[in-house]
């Protein structure tokens, strides 16, 4: 039995939605959102999916172009490298390494620079100004260089890059949330909550976090995206995922030795980091402009 | 204004400091010994075993090691390449200004289309033109730099025959390094192919310019566009149209110059990725600067090249931001204003 | 609003390219010719060294041998050395030194006098003599005369004069002379060295390299270039080219690249797959001949499970050569059965190979009791003749040892780093190879796998065998071809036979040029030489 509405009544929306109908409204954004939610799914299925395995060798079919030009073959969609391996497969097992790490990387980064940002931000004076002092010096060392940092303690190898790109990340992290939350305490309804007898933790949990959460997930799709890019260029720079392996930037840097003949094999991995990373930025730009109204 | 130049500096020296402690850190953890990664002496003589233990105070406690460590790194004593059994620092100032040239050049480049086109995208009429503005600078920010220098050296350089994809210079010009910066040590050379040995290092730059200029120019462009819709809308702006100002007039005397603050505040927060794609771009085009030396250095495993290639980019990136912090604050009256207000 | 943003287009683009047509005149390149080179050299004095890299960049641009030997007449000529005679019983060698010979004229060293007997002296006494100041300064020794046992062959050298030297050798040896036009086998000045030890920078000798060769070292830029300038007081024929620059480019795709872009002139070691990218420009050449070289898979014999022979021959029957050959030499190199290559008058067709065989390679294993086997191969980062790429090379065993459940962990540092550790012996397995340095078989065998190799680190494989090692002194003491041939076919076998390594391919040696290059000669042996190689000059472009 539908309520009867007595008044006339405007439905005030949650900040939430509101912000999902303007999201909505955004093709791009949309476009994005499907992009990255079918990535998700091909982490996940990816190695179900793929015709072949990555490492497969294949010495009949070397350097086979994609199937859409005349020489190519349906069997290897996407074409086959110097060694024989389907492309097709090796970019699909690639996501998990390249998209999937990434994800993994900034939600390690994300429970550290959350913890640490926080506690920053809620304490005062001198402790506060030396961590931040500490960030800013983290801060200044591109994630680039912090993962050759960690690489030649630890040598090359995809392990370490989740170590590099992800120490490089937590400054970041921690500096987002610590502004957030240190602005956020400053406003006055704070110091109405406080003059309730709320403590310190009820102040940030109750009072404080609802405010802050649309910094992070601000934050977080920036850092996925500057992740898999990171991922990449270290692959490439082979100085992260090592030969055989189907990261994507590896796969450009193994493609690089034909790329005058098979210019395929630099192209396509490529192609697939560039879409990822523009799915993952159109999200972003979307979310942005949906919290702008709410958040001034 | 001068106790703000006062604690920015002071926060310079803490935020380097922190830098030094963590190399300091990280090189104690290399795979060697630490006579080794910090002298970069592989076999050393007795005698020369003696002056590292006691430059680097190796039988101290580790803060006694560090203050050591501080104080030969800043006495400019980096030790030697393992590799080419050089001076650090003297294979550092070789490549640190070639770094310059090519990040000088690019940024310029940026600035020089970023700027204009940011303007277009903010007040031209013309929405399909603003959407693929839009459209190309997300596309630009998204792309991994090192496909893109691939992709424009394969068609520029290797199918069209159009531009040189690698090095500084052609090798056979032999020019003589003053400035270290190619362009201008071209022109200073005394040889008689000072004009084509200039025409021949400009090809060479232009590439990896391009490259490297793809991320800083989207963001001019972007961050342009919203500072400009932003300013229009200021009752300033609109005063001056009521009073029927040149709309040129308007946009160069009022418009650019409020306009161009956030610009400067994001070319600093923007210096980190930019040193990340510079040393992308240097390993692909060969160029022979700080990022393809340091790369170098981790493949040979020449630790005291990664400790000083590591201090150079990140102290100069604290050094830019905070320059770049004072110029905002010296620019920006609002600012300023914030600044005593907080004192 | 465009308005303003057109005319400061305008203006600036005025701006602009009035500067790039100020510098559009005429484009004129200084003479002179570059050579892309695939990786940075260890040190500018062969003597330290077997690399390639090295050898091409310093053997036969800054230094000159006493002998050479000359491909088309098959026999020795004469170098640094006008004439020698070999005594009777064949243990003294009495050589005649060229006069007026100079060295090098360079911003650190003034030579004061001519090219003499000293210098032999002093250049042969630091290989052999450990008392000799310089002995000690090579830290990585003198790994090509350790591992031909140079010091023991050696008895003394003795100066009759100031042009004529002998060698007294300990015993009889028919590859001395062939070792001494070794591209080792360079010859120092003594004066610079004297003036280095009393400077007290003894080590420079071996970086600020002078010599007497056709080029002097003029400038060396760590992973760029390295420049050389023409010697004008050459002993030999005239030096054609007056500037040679080594454009150091470790990635072969690059140096093809800059082929095409005509940044350099000469190239080496293009990878054979990329060879068919060249069709399109007709100016490039593609000069390719049979090599004298094998690319092997050396095993650690000294560290298990690899001690095992049977573990060894396993891993020899479960590779696919012909697949490696398809696909890293594209067909460009010849199967392998043993070490010595098609090229040498040595050879013969091994009868019996160790042919690919993953079933018997599993029985075997299983003999030997070992499961789940984990190995690591250390792969070369760079191209070499023997090895366009070892890195798929390896790869590729990596798939075949799986099939027989070997897992295969492939390790690569860069080239100067991995010869460095590769001499500290902790590997279970190498992907490298040999080029040789002459014509006389004794060169595939002797430094390679010899007692005496494996002092000096240049035995990769640590193998020392009492039977293989009398038969290469046998076959050193006797002279003629068809009596030492019988004794390498011995040696052959003994090596498919306990397999301390695994030979790969034979491959053909290919330097890409631009097509005005000429009278550039490849040697089937050795490093690369310019002394006689001409440019037609080009037109303004």
């Amino acid at each position: 039995m539908p309520r009867i509405k007595i008044y006339q009544e405007d439905h005030i929306a949650s900040p939430m939605w509101r912000m999902w109908q303007t999201f909505s409204a955004n093709p791009f954004a949309v476009i994005g959102l499907w992009a990255v939610i079918f990535l998700l799914i091909l982490t996940i299925f990816a190695p179900f999916i793929a015709p072949y395995s990555a490492e497969m060798q294949d010495q009949q079919v070397l350097l086979l172009p994609p199937s859409w030009d005349p020489a190519g073959t349906v069997e290897h969609f996407l074409g086959t490298d110097d060694l024989g391996r389907d492309i097709f497969s090796r970019i699909l097992h690639g996501v998990q390494l390249t998209f999937g790490m990434s994800l993994l990387i900034v939600a390690a980064s994300l429970i550290f620079g959350f913890v640490i940002g926080s506690l920053s931000g809620m304490m005062h004076g001198i402790k506060s100004s030396v961590l931040s002092h500490l960030l800013d010096a983290l801060l200044s060392i591109p994630s680039l260089l912090m993962a050759i940092l960690v690489v030649a303690v630890m040598g090359p190898g995809l392990n370490n890059v989740f170590w590099g790109v992800g120490i490089a990340m937590v400054p970041q992290f921690v500096r987002a949330i610590h502004l957030a939350v240190h602005e956020e305490l400053q406003k006055e309804y704070v110091t109405a909550a406080k003059l309730d007898g709320a403590n310190s933790l009820q102040v940030f949990w109750y009072v404080i976090m609802p405010n802050v959460w649309d910094v992070v997930i601000i934050q977080v799709t920036m850092a996925i995206s500057a992740a898999i890019l990171d991922i990449a260029a270290l692959g490439f720079l082979n100085l992260g995922a090592q030969a055989p392996s189907p990261e994507w930037g590896a796969m450009v840097a193994q493609g690089l030795d034909n790329l005058l003949l098979a210019p395929w094999t630099v192209t396509i991995p490529g192609v697939a980091i560039l879409f990822t990373v523009l799915s993952v930025n159109l999200v972003g730009d979307g979310l942005r402009s949906a919290l702008a109204p709410i958040r001034n | 204004m001068w106790r703000y130049l006062f604690s920015r500096i002071t926060l310079f020296m803490a935020t380097s400091l922190v830098m030094v402690a963590v190399l300091f850190m990280a090189s104690g953890q290399f795979p060697v010994s630490k006579a080794y990664s910090l002298s970069g002496v592989q076999y050393p003589t007795l005698e020369q075993q003696q002056q590292i233990d006691q430059d680097y105070q190796l039988h101290d406690n580790q803060l006694l090691q560090f203050t050591a460590y501080l104080r030969q790194r800043l006495s400019g004593n980096f030790g030697i390449s393992s590799n080419s059994q050089q001076e650090v620092l003297e294979e550092l100032e070789a490549v640190l200004p070639a770094s310059f040239e090519l990040s000088l050049f690019s940024g310029f480049i940026a600035v020089f289309f970023g700027v204009p086109i940011g303007v277009l995208a903010a007040l031209g009429n013309n929405k399909a033109l603003q959407r693929s503005i839009l459209a190309i600078t997300l596309t630009g920010y998204s792309i991994p730099v090192f496909w893109l220098g691939l992709t424009l050296s394969m068609w520029f350089g290797v199918n069209l025959g159009w531009l040189p994809i690698s090095g500084q210079i052609n090798l056979l010009y032999e020019i003589e390094p003053v400035t270290g910066f190619m362009l201008v040590d071209t022109l200073l050379s005394d040889s008689s192919y000072r004009i084509p040995a200039f025409h021949d290092a400009l090809l060479h730059l232009i590439l990896p310019a391009v490259t490297l200029a793809v991320l800083p120019f989207t963001l001019v462009v972007r961050i342009t566009r919203q500072a400009i819709l932003n300013v229009m809308n200021q009752t300033y702006i609109r005063a001056a149209e009521a009073r029927g100002l040149h709309t040129a007039k308007i946009l160069l005397r009022h418009v650019l110059p409020n306009a161009l603050i956030p610009v400067i505040k994001s070319i600093g927060l923007m210096l980190g990725s930019f040193a990340s794609y510079g040393i992308v771009v240097e390993v692909i085009f060969s160029w022979p600067g700080v990022g393809s030396w340091l790369v170098s250095g981790i493949y040979q495993r020449d630790y005291t090249v990664i400790q000083a290639g590591i201090l150079a980019v990140s102290l100069l990136i604290i050094f830019l931001s905070i320059l770049i912090d004072l110029l905002h604050t010296a620019i920006n009256p609002m600012s300023r204003k914030e600044l005593y207000a907080s004192n | 609003m465009p308005v303003i943003v057109k005319r400061w287009y305008q203006q600036m683009s005025l701006c602009l390219s009035s500067i790039v047509l100020a510098a559009c005149g005429q484009v004129q390149l200084p003479s002179g010719l570059v050579y892309c080179s695939e990786g940075n050299p260890e040190s500018f004095n062969p003597q330290l060294v077997t690399s390639g890299t090295t050898i091409d960049a310093t053997s036969h641009q800054i230094y000159s041998r006493l002998v050479n030997y000359s491909q088309e007449k098959a026999e020795i000529t004469p170098g640094l050395a006008t004439s020698w005679q070999v005594s009777d019983d064949g243990l003294s060698y009495v050589f005649t030194l060229r006069e007026h010979v100079s060295f090098h004229k360079t911003r650190h060293f003034t030579p004061a006098r001519d090219f003499n007997a000293d210098d032999v002296l002093f250049s042969f006494n630091r290989i052999i003599d450990p008392l000799h100041p310089y002995h000690l300064v090579s830290r990585t020794g003198y790994p090509f005369f350790q591992s031909i046992g140079f010091a023991d062959l050696i008895g003394y050298i003795e100066k009759v004069n100031d042009y004529q030297v002998i060698f007294h050798l300990t015993r009889k040896d028919a590859s001395f002379l062939s070792n001494l036009a070794t591209d080792f086998a360079v010859v120092l000045s003594a004066e610079y060295g004297y003036q280095l030890l009393a400077q007290g920078t003894p080590e420079d000798i071996d970086y600020y390299a002078v010599g007497t060769g056709p080029f002097q070292l003029s400038q060396y830029v760590k992973n760029e270039y390295i420049r050389f300038k023409k010697n004008p007081v050459y002993w030999g024929p005239t030096v054609e080219i007056d500037q040679l620059v080594f454009d150091i480019t470790p990635r072969s795709t690059a140096r093809i690249a800059k082929l095409i872009t005509g940044d350099c002139s000469v190239s080496a070691l293009p990878k054979a797959g990329e060879l068919a990218v060249l069709d399109q420009h007709k100016d490039i050449i593609i000069d390719a001949k049979p090599g004298l070289n094998v690319a092997f898979w050396a095993f650690n014999t000294q560290k298990p499970p690899l001690d095992d022979v049977r573990v060894r021959r396993a891993l020899a029957h479960a590779i696919d050569k012909n697949n490696i050959l398809d696909v890293v030499y594209n067909d460009t190199a010849v199967e392998a059965t043993g070490v010595l290559p098609p090229a040498s008058w040595a050879y013969s067709k091994n009868l019996s190979p160790n042919e690919y065989n993953p079933e018997k390679a599993k029985v075997l294993l299983h003999q030997a009791g070992v499961s789940n086997l984990s190995i690591n191969v250390w792969a070369m980062p760079v191209a070499r003749i023997y090895n366009p790429s070892a890195l798929k090379t390896a790869e590729l065993i990596q798939a075949d040892l799986a099939r027989i459940g070997v897992k295969l962990n492939i390790i690569s540092y860069d080239w100067s780093v991995f010869t460095q550790k590769l001499a500290s012996s902790n590997y279970d397995s190498v992907l490298i190879g040999w080029n040789a340095d002459n014509s006389d078989p004794d060169n595939f065998f002797t430094p390679l796998l010899s007692c005496a190799a494996l002092a000096s680190n240049n035995n990769r494989s640590r193998w020392c065998n009492k039977d293989f090692e009398h038969l290469l002194t046998q076959a050193q003491s006797v002279s003629t071809q068809p009596e030492r041939k019988a004794f390498y076919q011995s040696a052959e076998a003994i090596i498919s036979d306990q397999v301390p390594l695994v030979t790969i391919a034979h491959a053909k040696k290919v330097v890409l040029k631009k097509s005005n290059i000429t009278a550039m000669q490849i040697r089937p042996y050795g490093g690369i030489s310019f002394a006689k190689t001409t440019q037609a000059i080009e037109g303004t472009e």
